[in-house]
């Protein structure tokens, strides 16, 4: 017993020395539990509120885009609204009731056909980083302002990640600048609407990889690659980027590997919106159910 | 000024220049330069192991706080912390520094002395870091430029750091 303690105060620093290094590689390895705590990520108070001062200051040095891509985004609404198409044909000039779709009113959700899917939160990035193996996000909006883990994330350009931790007032984003699996955004291109899964292979921050295309897809240079819809994270055709070449990986393959240019600009993230999926519940519910039975 | 105000104030202020200023610079993504832990580096001769540790971790919690790392700064940190008295150990004469200042620094320990002794630790800092950060060895190429080249650019901007706060005695 005696020689025991004595082992043990001699090597003391050595036991310590392990313990805090089991200490630390316990934090990294805990990385994929998505629900984890918020507090040792940039979402906990001190670091939140010296990257929100420091944002402040930056921020002026990037108005002038900032504006140019909300203008940008102001064009492109305003298109897309009804009000900016007129029917051809006179005899059936029916406006079809579009308030119904915008609107939060109980009552015209129930007398409505059609029912709020989405709701978008707009939020401020405080930090971002591009330049590591993964990259994250801090926004300046949190679970009072009904941001919760899983959310998908875009700015007024095209997909930008997924929410991953949250506090009271400050959220992380999981980049899509993500180079592990953790992030991988199913996505459609070309006419045929052809599946596929985005990757970010880690070394540019403006392009990404389109992977499992099938060969028989007719993609072009140019073509936009955008969201499935499938995932409950996104609403369909958000843009995700546009395609720069198209290589097909070994021959054996049957699919494309193509390299696509990110449609948002990584580099001077101002503003960012996030996604509730006011069904994503009940899809998830019914889906598991139905494995449980296939089971 | 008291060693423990000083290393007080030099945490805060290696903290925020690794935060807002070193960490906003793109230079390549070969080249990652990481200042902070010269306050391990600096800290003072005499001060126990374990006290160098549990400072190591502090310091490495703080930047993970941060940078969303979750660990990894902290495990390379208490890494250099617990090899810097052999470091030491290996570089003094016989007899130790001769030390009118309590702390390691080109003064204190002579320019080359001092170059090896941050050589050897921010090397084995970035090993540690990079290897948890890329984790795994698919690319090994790729993680040894990384290290030695964020090796270099880290070791330039303590040069620096030393230049512009110890040049005097």
């Amino acid at each position: 017993m005696r020689n025991l303690i004595i082992f043990f105060r001699r090597y003391f620093n050595f036991f310590l020395f392990l313990l805090l290094e089991v200490i630390c590689l316990v934090l990294v390895f805990q990385r994929n539990n998505f629900q984890r705590a918020a507090y040792l990520s940039s979402a906990n108070d001190i670091s939140g509120k010296l990257y929100d001062k420091y944002s402040n200051v930056q921020y002026y040095f990037h108005l002038k885009s900032t504006n140019d891509s909300l203008v940008n985004e102001n064009v492109r609404l305003h298109n897309a609204l009804r009000s900016s198409f007129d029917s051809m044909v006179t005899t059936n000039g029916v406006k079809i009731d579009t308030i119904r779709q915008y609107s939060d009113d109980t009552l015209r959700r129930v007398i409505g056909t059609q029912i709020r899917r989405y709701q978008y939160f707009a939020a401020k990035v405080i930090n971002n980083s591009i330049n590591k193996p993964i990259n994250y996000i801090t926004i300046h909006r949190g679970s009072a302002q009904g941001i919760r883990p899983n959310m998908g994330v875009i700015s007024s350009s095209g997909v930008v990640g997924v929410v991953r931790s949250v506090s009271e007032n400050y959220s992380v984003i999981l980049s899509l600048l993500s180079k592990s699996n953790s992030v991988s955004i199913s996505a459609r291109v070309g006419q045929g609407k052809e599946m596929g899964s985005v990757h970010w292979d880690g070394d540019d921050a403006g392009f990404a990889t389109l992977k499992d295309v099938p060969k028989s897809a007719r993609i072009h240079k140019g073509d936009t690659v955008v969201t499935s819809g499938y995932s409950a994270l996104f609403p369909e055709n958000i843009p995700i980027g546009y395609v720069e070449n198209i290589t097909i990986g070994d021959k054996a393959s049957t699919a494309y590997t193509i390299r696509i240019r990110l449609a948002t600009n990584f580099y001077n993230l101002q503003y960012v919106y996030v996604i509730e999926n006011l069904l994503k519940d009940e899809q998830q519910r019914l889906e598991d159910s139905t494995y449980k039975l296939i089971k | 000024m008291s060693i423990l105000l000083k290393n007080i104030i030099r945490f805060i202020l290696l903290l925020l220049i690794q935060v807002f200023v070193l960490n906003e610079i793109l230079l390549h993504q070969l080249v990652s330069p990481y200042l902070y832990m010269l306050f391990i580096l600096a800290l003072p001769f005499n001060l126990p192991r374990p006290a160098l540790m549990f400072l190591g971790l502090l310091m490495g919690l703080a930047l993970d706080m941060f940078m969303n790392t979750d660990g990894m700064h902290a495990a390379a940190c208490v890494f250099i912390a617990y090899l810097r008295p052999f470091v030491i150990n290996i570089l003094s004469p016989q007899g130790g520094f001769e030390t009118t200042q309590k702390t390691p620094s080109m003064t204190s320990m002579g320019v080359s002395q001092f170059l090896i002794y941050a050589a050897i630790l921010v090397f084995l800092h970035h090993t540690v870091y990079f290897l948890l950060e890329v984790f795994g060895l698919g690319n090994p190429l790729y993680l040894i430029m990384k290290i030695v080249f964020s090796t270099l650019a880290s070791l330039f901007l303590i040069v620096l750091y030393e230049l512009l706060f110890f040049s005097k005695k």
